[in-house]
């Protein structure tokens, strides 16, 4: 569910929504969402001063029950 | 809501927070529409915020959906902005702890609205009625506050708030007949209350 949400979120936002793809990888505390986008839209999901990134997690964080989840954002360049 | 469609070519004025001043109209409406100018202007004022309704609500439904919460969305106008609310009953994650995850998700919503139109959104989001609670609490405390400083004639430094949180306390400061300016940097920023 975490992942269609923000999927859902980062998708509504951006210029390339067909370029976001959410994978969850889970590491010895908690999941971490892998959010990939266009580079063109990096920015745009990060925002100014890591405005857009950070109401990204609240808002996962609160689906999630009210537990931190790590998210990281990546371009579409930068994934292998 | 209607389903109307307006050319949403109106230049708007970059707005840095919610205590900026408002935009000035947009004149190229008017001018389009000779003596039915100031008429024609509301309207498609107001058709430009009907459709950022329609897209907030779009964007929102379409989360509740994802996480299995029940809310309905309602959708207003409340003097220049749109106002769309979540209304459901057992939503108090999507409020947070001193509303934080409602101006995440508020944020996000106008993202989501300026992508679509290509304008500003200043669009207010609520949560079962979380702002409209908040905003009769915060006028309480500027009345409060405004009437210790004409006692003392003392300036007078509050909390720090949220940009929402300072204009309803500005406004009720001014009210009660003081004046109030916000200094600090955010997070951090607060409302110091002076006599008039």
């Amino acid at each position: 569910m975490l992942e269609d949400a923000l999927e859902h979120l980062v998708q509504g936002i951006v210029d390339h929504p067909g370029d976001v793809h959410v994978r969850r990888r889970s590491f010895g505390r908690g999941p971490v969402l892998e959010v990939r986008v266009h580079p063109d839209d990096l920015g745009k999901v990060i925002g100014r001063g890591g405005r857009t990134a950070r109401a990204l997690r609240t808002v996962i964080g609160a689906l999630n029950s009210g537990r931190g989840v790590r998210v990281d954002f990546i371009d579409v360049d930068e994934a292998r | 809501m209607t389903d109307l469609n307006p050319t949403l070519d109106q230049p708007t004025e970059p707005i840095s927070s919610d205590e900026a001043v408002e935009p000035a109209e947009p004149a190229e409406a008017a001018a389009e529409s000779g003596a039915e100018g100031p008429a024609e202007r509301r309207s498609t004022r107001l058709a430009r915020l009907e459709r950022e309704g329609d897209i907030a609500a779009d964007y929102l439904e379409g989360l509740l959906d994802i996480a299995d919460l029940d809310g309905d969305i309602d959708m207003d106008i409340e003097g220049d902005r749109a106002a769309v609310s979540i209304v459901g009953g057992d939503l108090g994650q999507l409020v947070g702890r001193e509303g934080a995850v409602l101006e995440a998700l508020q944020e996000l919503t106008r993202l989501a609205v300026h992508r679509e139109t290509g304008e500003r959104s200043r669009l207010m989001l609520d949560v079962d009625g979380y702002r409209a609670a908040r905003r009769a609490q915060l006028s309480a405390l500027g009345r409060e506050a405004a009437e210790r400083v004409l006692g003392s004639g003392e300036p007078l430094a509050l909390e720090p708030m949220n940009p929402f949180e300072r204009k309803v306390v500005h406004d009720a400061i001014a009210a009660a007949g003081c004046v109030s300016e916000s200094e600090g940097e955010e997070p951090n920023r607060y409302v110091v209350v002076r006599p008039a």
